[in-house]
């Protein structure tokens, strides 16, 4: 009997005693593994069908098991020459600029919110939070934006509409209040610290977990960004990658709609437009560099996971 | 304290969010109010106008403008080249400065209907039948401009050229009813305005089949099964003979037309036609095609075909089948297929698919109100000068210099002429290609190299002269009372009808499941509404 229990303790043992079961821990490892899966394996279908060849895809359609592979939609893509390149430059510009002022002005908003001394605090804190609630409608904003702000056929038209994002600010706020103690603030004044310096030197530093995800967060909605341009923009210098690959989409969507209508000269206009390869390839394209964001974001996120609860 | 300020403030948000519900029926009423101060304007200002001179009111070009177009069409990478020379000459013409706005396919609705609502000024707008900014309902609402005015009839001063060029029919019609009442709001294009539906033949292969075109010319599509047959067994399993858009297929083997103004391509109202004489009044009333003896025949027939493997199964999925069919006709991968003709589309898709390209015509060609409304320019309520867009607008459908350089490029650029004084295109095209019938009139263009030297003069002319008008010619379909109805169809639509019309589902138990379900959405009612109309339309007419 003693053996026995001992074998049990001893087993027991090698596993900390506030492990989950094997059996519990066999059934999350496999969910968790099922839902990667279904993250990776459309992206791995997109690099897959843009390097199939155009004949494959007319055989047997999409497939993870091509009849033959190519190259040609990269080699299409490069064709694309000039446009690509300008786009590729759009794209970066305006990730990187609007990430640094939606970044900063995020930042202004949310301490001011976050400061108890501050007046107007409750009203500023409604403001925006009220237009994430209601919007002015597509016609009254374009109108604003366009007439009134002149955002037109210019970076500013990429950039502006999304500078601020009221839930960035609440989540920015709220990482305020947990993270920065207000003593600090306190410390700092009687030390003879002027509100600048305070911002600038003390809380940020503090607050970098925070900072790097609304940058992240940011940066994505950035990159991904094409109905602004959709709206704003006709000048083909100025359209950004996401974009170029939309209007490839829509045109193409646009043509088979309208083809009963068009007639002839739907046929004509589509027989000369990108191929389903070649959008796949577009995709690729537009996805690698975003996707190194994101590593260059993730230190502090995960020092951001583990920062706050357990310091109190 | 603080729960009060919130409940006011919700109320507040309510409220807000109801204006915001009424958002766009305020925004027109007061564009419509600053259009009705503007047209009260132009109409005292014609009036000063009209008193001095006698009748042509000369253009007065003191004044250099900048006219703002909002064109549709493929994507025009570099017009630098182009707008320099064009600016040059419009500005010695009229002292105008032309800014073009391409409108890029997929891009062109959203762009050119928040364009128009936001006020944007832009002075003329591509408007057409089929597009979102279509010409009857900006008609309707105020956006365009009415040209024959009879209080400042823009087109008799400024536009007389181009207007009396133009055939009876475009100008018939052009009139539609608008915001000033019954009359012209956009110059048409003078481009193909006929449907002909086709058999698209891959004559190479129906050769080699050892059939010939009068093989075709002597059956229908319920006699195409020894010849797709005979194709199937001479190019192996993996061939699909039968190259179909469904719903297209559908109206050349029934002689349906689409009924103007039905909701979007899955239309669910069909009109019938005469195949041989499409101008004969044959008494037909709008009806739910599906659940004609027709239709049933059609889809068992195609279910056949499907069956044997004739058609693609690919073509049954609404995604990709377009794509699916350019590639395949590009490949020449095919031996029927089905195309609404264009004069002289044989000649482009003969060189595009390397092989001999024939089309068999189903009916003669037929005009119908949508058909001649397929490409047009409007000029905006929103423009400061609508006499010089006029002035530009008929100078650039009468002058061959203009017009050719607009749509070509610059010679020695983007195109050459060749001893025949033919069209042929450099590599710089790729980078300035616009929609060639997007802009105006065709006719006046130096034809392209394939089309032959008098193309355009004893070809293209007398061809859509001979065009006739079908008997409910100018019927317009007005959903407005039905449009929960046609919505609810057109879900219905979507999940059958491009299905049973390449047979990729079996009639005898879809087509029934089918027809419940168009009658459970309100079919009849629909059909009833549009016959109504179809009555008042012929009662009016007389």
């Amino acid at each position: 009997m003693s053996k026995n229990a001992q074998m049990v303790l001893h087993h027991k043992k090698k596993r900390p005693f506030n492990a989950v079961s094997v059996p519990a821990e066999v059934v999350i490892n496999t969910i968790m593994t099922l839902f990667c899966a279904t993250c990776i394996i459309p992206f791995i279908f997109v690099v897959i069908i843009s390097f199939t060849s155009e004949e494959s895809i007319r055989k047997i359609g999409y497939s993870f098991t091509p009849l033959s592979w190519g190259t040609e939609a990269y080699a299409y893509v490069m064709k694309l020459g000039d446009q690509l390149w300008i786009s590729y430059f759009n794209s970066f510009f305006t990730t990187i600029v609007g990430t640094g002022l939606s970044v900063l002005i995020c930042i202004l908003y949310s301490y001011a919110l976050f400061r108890r001394d501050f007046k107007f605090r409750s009203f500023f804190s409604f403001f925006s939070f009220f237009t994430m609630l209601f919007g002015g409608g597509l016609v009254p904003t374009y109108m604003v934006c366009k007439q009134m702000l002149g955002l037109s056929d210019n970076y500013a038209a990429l950039i502006v509409p999304l500078l601020v994002n009221p839930f960035n600010i609440i989540v920015m706020r709220t990482f305020f209040q947990s993270s920065v103690p207000e003593e600090l603030i306190e410390a700092a004044a009687i030390d003879g610290s002027g509100e600048y310096n305070t911002l600038f030197k003390i809380i940020i530093p503090i607050a970098k977990p925070g900072i790097a995800t609304i940058a992240l967060l940011n940066a994505l909605a950035y990159w991904n960004e094409w109905f602004v341009a959709l709206l704003y923009v006709r000048e083909r210098a100025k359209i950004p990658l996401q974009y170029l690959l939309m209007q490839m989409q829509r045109n193409v969507e646009y043509l088979a709609k309208n083809s009963a209508n068009m007639g002839a000269d739907a046929a004509a206009a589509a027989s000369s437009l990108p191929t389903q390869s070649l959008r796949m390839a577009m995709v690729v394209l537009i996805v690698i560099p975003i996707a190194f964001a994101y590593p260059f974001f993730q230190r502090y996120i995960i020092a951001g996971l583990t920062i706050g609860s357990v310091k109190g | 304290m603080k729960k009060k300020l919130l409940s006011i403030v919700l109320s507040i948000a309510v409220t807000a969010t109801m204006l915001v519900g009424c958002g766009s029926t305020t925004t027109e009423t007061a564009t419509d109010a600053t259009e009705a101060t503007e047209t009260a304007e132009e109409a005292t200002d014609a009036e000063e106008t009209a008193e001095a001179p006698a009748e042509e009111a000369a253009l007065d070009i003191s004044e250099p403008v900048t006219l703002k177009w909002y064109l549709h069409g493929s994507t025009v990478n570099d017009d630098m080249a182009v707008m320099e020379k064009v600016n040059e000459y419009l500005g010695e013409k009229l002292n105008v400065t032309l800014e073009p706005i391409w409108g890029t396919w997929g891009d062109f609705d959203e762009g050119s209907t928040l364009a128009i609502n936001g006020g944007d000024d832009v002075d003329i707008y591509f408007t057409c039948s089929w597009s979102a900014n279509e010409y009857n309902a900006f008609a309707k609402k105020g956006a365009w401009v009415r040209l024959d005015n009879p209080e400042n009839n823009l087109l008799e001063k400024y536009g007389s050229d181009i207007w009396n060029t133009l055939p009876e029919v475009l100008k018939a019609g052009a009139q539609i009813e608008g915001s000033d009442g019954y009359g012209v709001y956009a110059l048409p294009g003078y481009k193909d305005f006929g449907t002909q539906n086709c058999w698209d033949i891959n004559v190479t292969l129906l050769e080699e089949c050892g059939y010939t075109l009068d093989d075709i010319r002597n059956t229908d599509y319920y006699g195409f099964g020894d010849i797709l047959k005979k194709a199937k067994e001479l190019k192996g399993n993996d061939f699909y003979p039968l190259l179909v858009e469904g719903l297209v297929l559908e109206r050349m083997v029934d002689n349906s037309i689409i009924v103007n103004g039905d909701s979007g391509s899955l239309n669910v109202l069909s009109y019938y036609i005469d195949p041989t004489d499409v101008s004969k009044d044959i008494g037909s009333k709008v009806v739910n095609k599906y659940a004609t003896e027709e239709f049933k025949k059609f889809a068992e027939k195609t279910r056949e075909y499907y069956e044997a493997g004739y058609i693609d199964p690919g073509l049954a999925n609404k995604q990709t089948a377009n794509d699916l069919r350019t590639s395949k006709q590009l490949n020449a991968d095919y031996l029927i297929g089905t195309q609404s003709y264009a004069l002289g589309y044989e000649v482009q898709t003969s060189a595009e698919r390397g092989i001999e390209v024939a089309y068999v015509p189903c009916t003669p060609p037929y005009v119908d109100k949508t058909s001649t409304q397929g490409a047009m320019m409007a000029i905006s309520t929103a423009s400061k000068n609508p006499e010089r867009a006029m002035a530009f607008l008929n100078l650039l459908n009468t002058d061959p210099y203009l017009m050719t350089l607009l749509e070509y490029g610059v010679e020695g650029v983007h195109y050459n002429l060749n001893d025949d004084g033919l069209v042929v295109f450099t590599d710089e095209h790729d980078n300035y290609q616009p929609w060639r019938n997007g802009m105006g009139n065709v006719t006046i263009l130096p034809p392209q190299e394939g089309e032959g030297k008098d193309f355009f003069t004893k070809t293209f002319i007398p061809y859509y002269d001979s065009a006739k008008a079908i008997p409910a010619f100018g019927y317009q379909f007005d959903p407005t009372n039905v449009e929960t109805e046609l919505a609810a169809l057109a879900n219905v639509g979507e999940e059958y009808a491009l299905a049973l019309c390449v047979g990729s589902i079996d009639p005898a138990t879809a087509l029934p499941e089918f027809l419940d379900k168009l009658e459970a959405a309100g079919m009849s009612k629909v059909v009833d509404e549009a016959n109504a109309q179809l009555d008042a339309y012929f009662a009016n007419e007389q």
